[in-house]
């Protein structure tokens, strides 16, 4: 059996050593465990739904110009065209593109009076076709009908008074009370008629991913049919690029007084959106993985280091009668001790730096549970890479004890 | 005797392979991957007019709902930029804001398409130092006049008349014609610290014009408006009169008295907006130079700031490592430095041969390092892609490759300063024996 | 030229107390060739540190050229031992990534001297070892008497006023040692004070001056008599 206290008497004598590694583990332990949490906080908000089927789905811009472009007239035939294409599920017209990161939103309150706090929300104005269209989850209450649809040219009153919301706003309007209650209640929003909820959907996230209140939106019947309208698509399984490319050419070749631009679909968008995220999560794995292997290097150095500096007293034990597992046991030993110092420096440092995250880079706390499992991991990492020189010494020779070197 | 005990370092090198092999890896990687970040911490948190540094200033004017807690907004209403710039006092100032528009090409060959464009005062060339490849800016008169001109970005007079000198041809722009009287030669500052609201490391926009235009032929606004108050009433003129921000608006003052004076000024307009019930909070506003508008706008990102903590430390491990392996390196040469002893070495020549030998470790180190900063860089410019933001600037420069190895040289000295210190201090009489 | 007088030498631990020299005294003249013998552990390595400036005494007086030593900082010693001074060791002690000539040239190089001058000093005494022909080579193409004599061609170059060698010939066969001996002889007649360690007696004996080292003292004057004929003993060896 390996006792502790010889191991420990024999580290005091190679300080540094011990330090250095220290050290290194500490630091390593501090990155590796505050990046993976990084990691995992940004692929925690990349997998959230936006409510949408997006997999189906694309969307495409027309832009009028000239005096002879028509607006109304261009976006019903478009939509028109568009739903009777085989392949295509249903279309809408949308003033924003919800994870696409422009778009619009409002202040909505519980009053009109204007100075009274208010919910930003997203807004989306589409027509009765868009929960459909996005295959939304209507969790309460109705859709639009036709005649809630008010198409509008620029520098028209907002008349509407109808308004469906999503699940999360209806809960930050109204704490603690059931959806469907909700149905009927009035809202306030500037520059437009005081609104009544008809509808809840379960979600819709709005255009900018990043944004805290990212979960409140809603659906206006407002439509805008001036110079630019954007068409949200959904085809069946499976046809989306097809029909993306069969659109693009149907609305160049139907009207010579647009542009039509901006063809994307939703699977593209998300990740335009979430680029900055995945670059992150890439290269934090990037400094994980090299900063493993550069410690990994430093503990087989210092291990083979500190074997050969000891070579003759290993054959020495070997000849007084240690086993090879003793001797293996004696170095994973070692090891183990140096590490388990540095963890608890790393568990310090982890702590201290991932509180700095918090309350400079407005990062959620840290689970409690990332240090200790990063401590265990560090420790079995470290006892890995000693395997090698430690096996290696194990087999030293007993005769290498007479030997002169 | 420096290119002796360069000499010396690199037989050294060459007697222990591996052990050299490794530290130079250890720093290669550390530092490569420090100048990872540090690059585009440099250059995204740089100035990219420092000339100018204390001369260019962000106007900010407090309105804004008295209730609610936020910084004054970003931009400046209609109403206020167009009293600034009524005044005019300023060396040079300039209003400015994005639109977006259809060019309907001469070239039959060429469709329409949609174009990017920014509108500005006369002074805004001269305030940004913008290059001009054909013809020059507009004057103030064009400002004033509501001339129908414009002038290009290089790109797009490439894309329009193939790059030849296109000043004093008419371009038709949102169904209106315009004369082009200018075409500005490369010009792309990172950060886009003249307009950081929309997208901080955005490409400059393809069309400029005086920016009454947008106003005068309601041309289709871009950029971030936000409003603090419902517009009241439709249409473009209520636009106009609302509380909205949505106009960037730039002074160049020459020194400390006019910033002083011009801070003075736009205070006292602010007091007088108050007696007409606007500015409903108390005064809070800003003029930041250049490099306080980045900072206040916190235009570098976070990823980056957290990247340089956790390179720093990844450095740090690296050095770590070097330190010990250099000790076991200078170690094993404890009999030669005895006998440089025996023969005539002291101290501070040892000392010399040692910090030589490890800043040669360094050279090379730092020397693979530039390179492996830039695979890593470019690595860094395929995962952002070049569809989202300006990423020709993710390299390493001249400047850049010397601060890597300055860098690589000098930590990895500081790694040796221990390991040298030791090696200093070999007893001779120890080790000249047999071993 | 070397006057030690009552030089002691104490190595102290948190336990014990070595005296590894005590009241040494000694004078060596110019043109001495002195062995000094002694059993393992009678300081015989403590007096070469002392004398080759490598170690410094605890007390008494070491003049070396009539300089007292003891004050001398790290600085002044090793100017001294570079100056003075020609080490050749038991186990020749050559930098094994350095070429001959290079080898060589490392005591000039810390004298800080001129690049033709040590160029031709450096073959000077690579010619004087008979291994010019060679001095691309590194230590460990050569056999041990050539590196023995690589040394000596060191020690030499610097043109010191005394050599220190440490066991020259322990790691040598008898003939290649004998050659060694007889140019250690030729360069002594040269007028190169040696001053030798050796365990070996005989040889010893048949040097001109013997002085044999006990538990750090110099153990029986009778000993350091005059060999009658040092020549012949060194040849017969």
């Amino acid at each position: 059996m390996i006792e502790a206290g010889p191991i420990l008497r024999a580290m005091t004598r190679n300080k540094l050593g011990v330090i250095l590694i220290t050290l290194q583990i500490a630091f390593t332990m501090t990155v590796v465990i505050n990046a993976i949490f990084i990691i995992n906080e940004r692929s925690s908000l990349m997998a959230r739904p936006s409510g949408l089927d997006e997999a189906n789905m694309f969307y495409i811009s027309s832009v009028g110009f000239g005096d002879d472009y028509n607006g109304p007239v261009t976006v019903a035939d478009d939509l028109a065209m568009l739903r009777q294409l085989p392949g295509v599920e249903n279309a809408t017209v949308t003033n924003a593109i919800p994870v696409s990161g422009s778009g619009s939103n409002s202040g909505v309150r519980l009053s009109d009076d204007e100075s009274a706090a208010a919910a930003f929300a997203a807004y989306y104005r589409v027509d009765e076709q868009a929960i459909d269209t996005m295959d939304l989850d209507l969790i309460a209450g109705r859709n639009f009908n036709t005649g809630d649809i008010q198409w509008r040219e620029p520098g028209q009153d907002l008349l509407r008074q109808e308004l469906v919301i999503s699940r999360a706003l209806g809960e930050r309007l109204f704490p603690d009370r059931p959806l469907n209650d909700v149905l009927g209640e009035t809202i306030y929003i500037a520059g437009l008629q005081p609104q009544t909820v008809i509808g809840v959907v379960n979600q819709l996230q709005g255009p900018w991913p990043t944004n805290s209140m990212v979960e409140l939106s809603m659906l206006q019947p407002m439509p805008s049919v001036g110079g630019r309208s954007t068409y949200l698509i959904r085809t069946e399984p499976g046809e989306r690029d097809r029909l993306m490319a069969e659109v693009e050419e149907m609305l160049v070749s139907t009207n010579e007084n647009r542009i039509v631009r901006g063809l994307m679909s939703l699977e593209q968008t998300r990740e335009e959106s979430y680029r900055i995220d995945s670059a992150m999560s890439t290269v934090l794995w990037v400094v994980i993985s090299t900063l493993i292997f550069i410690t990994c290097m430093g503990i087989v150095g210092l291990a083979v280091f500190g074997i050969n500096r000891r070579r003759k007293q290993i054959g020495t034990r070997r000849a007084l009668g240690a086993t090879r597992s003793e001797i293996l046991s004696y170095f994973m030993t070692e090891n183990f001790l140096v590490t388990a110092i540095g963890v608890f420096l790393g568990a310090v440092l982890t702590i201290g730096f991932s509180i700095v995250l918090t309350s400079s880079f407005n990062m959620p706390t840290m689970a409690w549970y990332y240090t200790p499992i990063g401590m265990l991991a560090l420790i079995v990492i470290g006892q890995i890479a000693v395997l090698g020189p430690s096996s290696g010494a194990a087999r030293t020779e007993p005769a290498i004890a007479t030997r002169s070197v | 005797m420096l290119f002796y005990y360069l000499r010396l370092s690199a037989l050294s090198y060459r007697r222990n392979p591996i052990l050299s092999t490794l530290m130079v890896l250890a720093v290669a990687i550390g530092i490569g991957a420090y100048m990872v970040i540090f690059t585009l911490n440099f250059v995204m948190g740089g100035n990219p007019i420092p000339h100018k540094g204390d001369q260019l200033f962000h106007v900010q004017m407090d309105i804004g709902n008295p209730n609610e807690s936020f910084n004054p907004p970003d931009q400046l209403t209609y109403i206020d930029s167009m009293a600034l710039m009524n005044d005019g006092r300023a060396f040079r100032q300039t209003v400015s804001s994005k639109f977006g528009g259809i060019i309907e090409p001469d070239n039959p060959e060429l469709r329409p398409f949609a174009a990017s464009g920014r509108g500005a005062s006369a002074d805004f060339f001269a305030m940004f130092d913008v290059p001009f490849l054909y013809g020059t800016a507009w004057d103030s008169s064009a400002d004033e006049d509501l001339q129908q001109v414009v002038v290009l970005s290089r790109e797009l007079n490439e894309r329009l008349y193939g790059g030849t000198d296109s000043t004093g041809q008419t371009l038709r722009l949102e169904g209106n014609s315009f004369q082009i009287i200018g075409v500005i030669d490369n010009w792309n500052p990172v950060p886009k610290y003249y307009d950081v609201n929309n997208g901080p490391f955005d490409t400059g926009e393809e069309i400029y014009l005086p920016w009454n235009l947008i106003v005068s032929l309601e041309l289709p606004r871009g950029g971030n408006t936000s409003c603090y108050k419902a517009v009241d009433g439709v249409g473009f003129q209520s636009f106009l009169n609302s509380e909205c921000v949505w106009i960037q608006y730039w002074v160049e003052l020459q020194d400390a008295d006019q910033e002083s004076d011009y801070l003075t000024f736009i205070n006292n307009y602010a007091a007088e907006q108050k007696q007409l019930g606007r500015f409903e909070k108390p005064l809070n506003n800003n003029l930041l130079d250049v490099e306080e508008w980045l900072v206040e706008q916190e235009v570098l990102p976070d990823e980056t700031r957290i990247l340089s903590a956790l390179a720093t430390m990844l450095l740090a491990v690296c050095l770590l490592n070097t330190i010990g392996l250099l000790l076991s390196k200078f170690l094993s040469k404890s009999a030669e430095i005895g006998v440089r002893q025996a023969l005539g070495a002291h101290k501070g020549s040892l000392f010399i041969q040692h910090v030589i030998e490890a800043g040669f470790i360094g050279l090379i180190g730092g020397l693979f390092g530039a390179v492996l900063a830039s695979f890593g860089l470019e690595g860094i410019k395929i995962l952002l892609g070049d569809d989202l933001m300006q990423t020709s600037w993710i390299q390493l420069d001249l400047n850049l490759v010397g601060i890597t190895i300055v860098l690589a040289v000098a930590c990895t000295i500081l790694a040796g300063l221990y390991p040298i210190w030791r090696a200093c201090h070999v007893n001779p009489a120890i080790h000249l024996k047999t071993q | 030229m070397l006057k030690m007088t009552d030089v002691s030498k104490v190595f102290r631990t948190e336990l014990v107390e070595t005296h590894a020299l005590s009241d040494f005294s000694l004078t060596i003249d110019e043109g001495e060739f002195v062995t000094i013998t002694g059993p393992s552990g009678c300081g015989k390595t403590t007096f070469l540190n002392i004398a080759g400036l490598l170690e410094t005494h605890t007390s008494g007086e070491y003049l070396l050229d009539g300089t007292d030593v003891l004050s001398l900082n790290d600085y002044q010693r090793a100017k001294l031992r570079n100056q003075k001074i020609g080490f050749i060791f038991q186990s020749f002690n050559l930098m094994p990534d350095l070429n001959l000539f290079d080898n060589i040239d490392v005591p000039l190089r810390y004298r800080g001297m001129k690049s033709a001058e040590r160029k031709e000093r450096i073959e000077a005494a690579l010619e004087s070892v008979g291994l010019l022909a060679r001095k691309k080579h590194v230590p460990s193409q050569l056999s041990g008497g050539q590196q023995q004599r690589i040394a000596i061609a060191r020690a030499l170059v610097g043109e010191p006023l005394f050599l220190l060698a440490d066991e020259p010939t322990g790691n040598l066969d008898s003939n290649t040692a004998q050659g060694v001996l007889e140019l250690l002889q030729e360069i002594n007649e040269a007028g190169t004070t040696i001053i030798m360690v050796t365990h070996d007696q005989e040889l010893a004996s048949r040097s001109k001056r013997n002085i044999h080292i006990l538990d750090g003292r110099i153990s029986s004057p009778a000993l350091t008599t005059v060999s009658s004929e040092p020549q012949a003993a060194a040849a017969s060896i």
